[in-house]
C-alpha cells in the first residue's frame, strides 16, 4: 500500500506526539462519570474541557425525555429530512428555538458545524462576499470554502479593521456577510458586537452571529451575547449548537429574514445530511427550557469562572481574556505545552492542548472550558494541578508574547 | 509599478511571518514551501499585503498560489482591477 502524500504532514505530527509519549488528540474517556468526571487511563479526572457549560448531559429530565422518545420514536431517521420527511418533533424543536430567541423561524442542522457550513453556503456563493474574523471557528473557513464566495478576513474583533475593508469593496459591501462569534472559543474572548452592528449598519450588509460559546452563558435567558447586549433584533441570523449549554449534537439557525422559509432548500448540508435521532431532539427541547429557566446555573458558571481565572491569574498565568467559560492558559511552545498538558491529566485534570496553527498568535494555549456544575473544590483542584507544574515559570515570561504585541 | 517592485514588497512583508528560515527570498521561493508559512500565517500575511496596497485579495483566489512571484502576479492583477 503507498503513502498517500496527502497524509504525511500529519504522520509526522503524530509520530512527534508518539516521541513525547502524548495524545491529547486522541484522548478516551474510558467510563463518563458525571458532567464533570470520568475516567481517563484508570484514573478518577475532573472534566474541564469539555464545553459542558450548564452540566445538562445527566439532567434526569433530559434523559427521561431522551428515553422516552427513543421507546416511541426508535433509535434513528435514517435520512434527511428533505429526501426522508421530517418528524413532528424536528419542527417543533425549530419552533421552540424561533420562540425562544423571538426570531421568526429556526432551521436545526445536524451539528453544529454543519449549521455555520450549512448557513453560509446558503447565503452566498460565486461571485458574493463573506467578511470573516480572523479567529473564526473551522466551520465558518469552510463553510466560506463550500460557499465559493469572495473571503476577506479581518483582523481580530476589530471593527474599523472590518469597516476598512468593506470600503474596499464600494458597491459590493452592501451585499457582503459579516460572519462573527459572540465568545471566541480558543481565548474565550468577547467580540465588540455593538460596533460590529454600527459597521453593519453602516454599509447595509448582513450580520450572521455564532454565540456557540455564549449560548446558555451570556444574557438573562441564555440567549448569549446578542442578548446580553440588547443586540438581538440587529442580527439577522444567529447560530449556535447543541453540544455546549444544551449537553447535547445538532446546530440551529434562527432569524426574522423572508428568506428563512426557503435557506434549508438550498443548503446542501442539510440536505444530504441525516436528521438527527428522536432522543436527541427530545433531550434537546427539555433541555432548551432548562437552559431559559436557569439563571441560577448561569450564576454559578460566573462564579466558577470568576474563580478559575482569578487562581490562575494569581499564580502568575497569562490568560487569554476576562474571566469567562472559556479560560485559556497561554502555554509557550508547542513542547513544552504538551508536557504541561500531560502533567496536568497525570493530576488528574483533563484540559484542552492548541498549539498553532490552530491558536492565534503563535502560542499555544492550555483551554478550560468552565461549568455551572464544577464544585469549588474542583475548580481549586484545577488550579492545584495548574500549581504544580514544575516548569511553570517558563510559561510566566514577562516578555510580551505573539498574542500581545 | 513594475513586477520587481512588488516582488520585493512581498519580500520585505512576507520577512516578519517567515522568522528568518530563508536568507535570500526571491520571487522563486515558496511560501508554503522554503518559508514554511503555516495557513494562518499565509492569510496573515494576505491581510498585510491587503492593507500596504490598499486592495481585497480574496482567500478562495490563492489556491494556486505557491511562490512569493506569483503572490507578487495576483497583486498586480488586483491593483491594476482597482485603478
Amino acid at each position: 500500500m503507498k503513502e498517500n502524500p496527502r497524509l504525511r504532514a500529519v504522520r509526522e505530527v503524530r509520530g512527534e506526539l508518539a516521541s513525547l509519549g502524548v495524545d491529547p488528540f486522541g484522548i478516551q474517556i474510558d467510563e463518563i462519570l458525571s458532567p464533570t468526571e470520568g475516567l481517563i487511563q484508570g484514573r478518577k479526572t475532573i472534566l474541564a474541557g469539555t464545553n459542558n457549560y450548564l452540566g445538562l448531559t445527566f439532567d434526569p429530565d433530559c434523559i427521561a425525555a431522551a428515553r422516552q422518545a427513543l421507546e416511541s420514536a426508535g433509535t434513528g431517521t435514517t435520512g434527511s429530512r428533505m429526501a426522508n420527511g421530517s418528524y413532528a418533533a424536528h419542527r417543533e424543536l425549530e419552533l421552540d428555538l424561533a420562540r425562544f430567541y423571538g426570531k421568526r423561524d429556526a432551521i436545526v442542522f445536524s451539528t453544529g458545524y454543519q449549521a455555520n457550513l450549512g448557513m453560509i453556503s446558503a447565503l452566498a456563493g460565486p461571485g458574493d462576499t463573506v467578511m470573516i474574523d480572523a479567529d473564526s471557528h473551522a466551520s465558518i473557513y469552510d463553510g466560506c470554502n463550500l460557499s465559493g464566495a469572495n473571503t476577506i478576513r479581518f483582523r481580530h474583533n476589530d471593527p474599523d479593521d472590518l469597516a476598512k475593508r468593506m470600503r474596499r469593496l464600494g458597491d459590493e459591501a452592501a451585499n457582503a456577510l459579516i460572519v462573527v462569534e459572540g465568545v471566541y472559543s480558543m481565548l474565550g474572548d468577547r467580540a465588540p458586537l455593538r460596533e460590529f452592528v454600527e459597521v453593519k449598519k453602516q454599509f447595509g450588509a448582513t450580520l450572521l452571529v455564532d454565540e456557540a460559546h455564549s449560548m446558555g452563558v451570556l444574557g438573562a435567558k441564555g440567549q448569549g451575547l446578542c442578548e446580553e447586549l440588547g443586540l438581538l433584533d440587529d442580527i439577522d441570523y444567529v447560530v449556535g449548537t447543541f453540544s455546549k449549554s444544551l449537553g447535547n449534537t445538532g446546530g440551529f439557525c434562527v432569524g426574522d429574514a423572508d428568506e428563512m422559509e426557503v435557506l434549508r432548500y438550498a443548503s446542501r448540508p442539510y440536505v444530504f445530511t441525516a436528521s438527527l435521532p428522536p432522543a436527541t431532539i427530545a433531550a434537546t427541547r427539555m433541555a432548551l427550557r432548562k437552559l431559559e429557566a436557569a439563571s441560577d446555573l448561569r450564576q454559578r458558571i460566573r462564579e466558577n469562572a470568576a474563580r478559575l481565572h482569578a487562581g490562575l491569574a494569581a499564580l502568575g498565568f497569562r490568560l487569554g481574556a476576562p474571566a469567562n467559560a472559556v479560560v485559556a492558559v497561554l502555554a509557550g511552545e508547542k513542547v513544552e505545552a504538551l508536557r504541561f498538558w500531560h502533567h496536568l491529566l497525570k493530576q488528574g485534570v483533563y484540559v484542552n492542548v492548541m498549539v498553532p496553527p490552530a491558536t492565534p498568535g503563535n502560542e499555544s494555549l492550555l483551554r478550560c472550558s468552565v461549568s455551572a456544575a464544577h464544585t469549588p473544590e474542583q475548580i481549586d483542584a484545577i488550579c492545584a494541578a495548574f500549581a504544580s507544574w514544575p516548569a511553570r515559570e517558563s510559561v510566566m515570561a514577562t516578555a510580551p508574547t505573539a498574542l500581545e504585541r | 509599478m513594475t513586477h520587481e517592485e512588488v516582488v520585493a514588497e512581498v519580500i520585505r512583508l512576507v520577512k516578519p511571518h517567515a522568522e528568518g528560515r530563508v536568507a535570500n527570498i526571491t520571487a522563486d521561493t515558496g511560501l508554503t514551501g522554503e518559508l514554511a508559512l503555516d495557513s494562518l500565517k499565509v492569510m496573515d500575511l494576505i491581510t498585510d499585503v491587503e492593507d500596504h496596497y490598499e486592495i481585497s485579495v480574496p482567500l478562495n483566489t490563492l489556491a494556486d498560489i505557491k511562490t512569493v512571484g506569483q503572490l507578487a502576479t495576483l497583486i498586480q492583477t488586483h491593483v491594476g482591477k482597482k485603478a
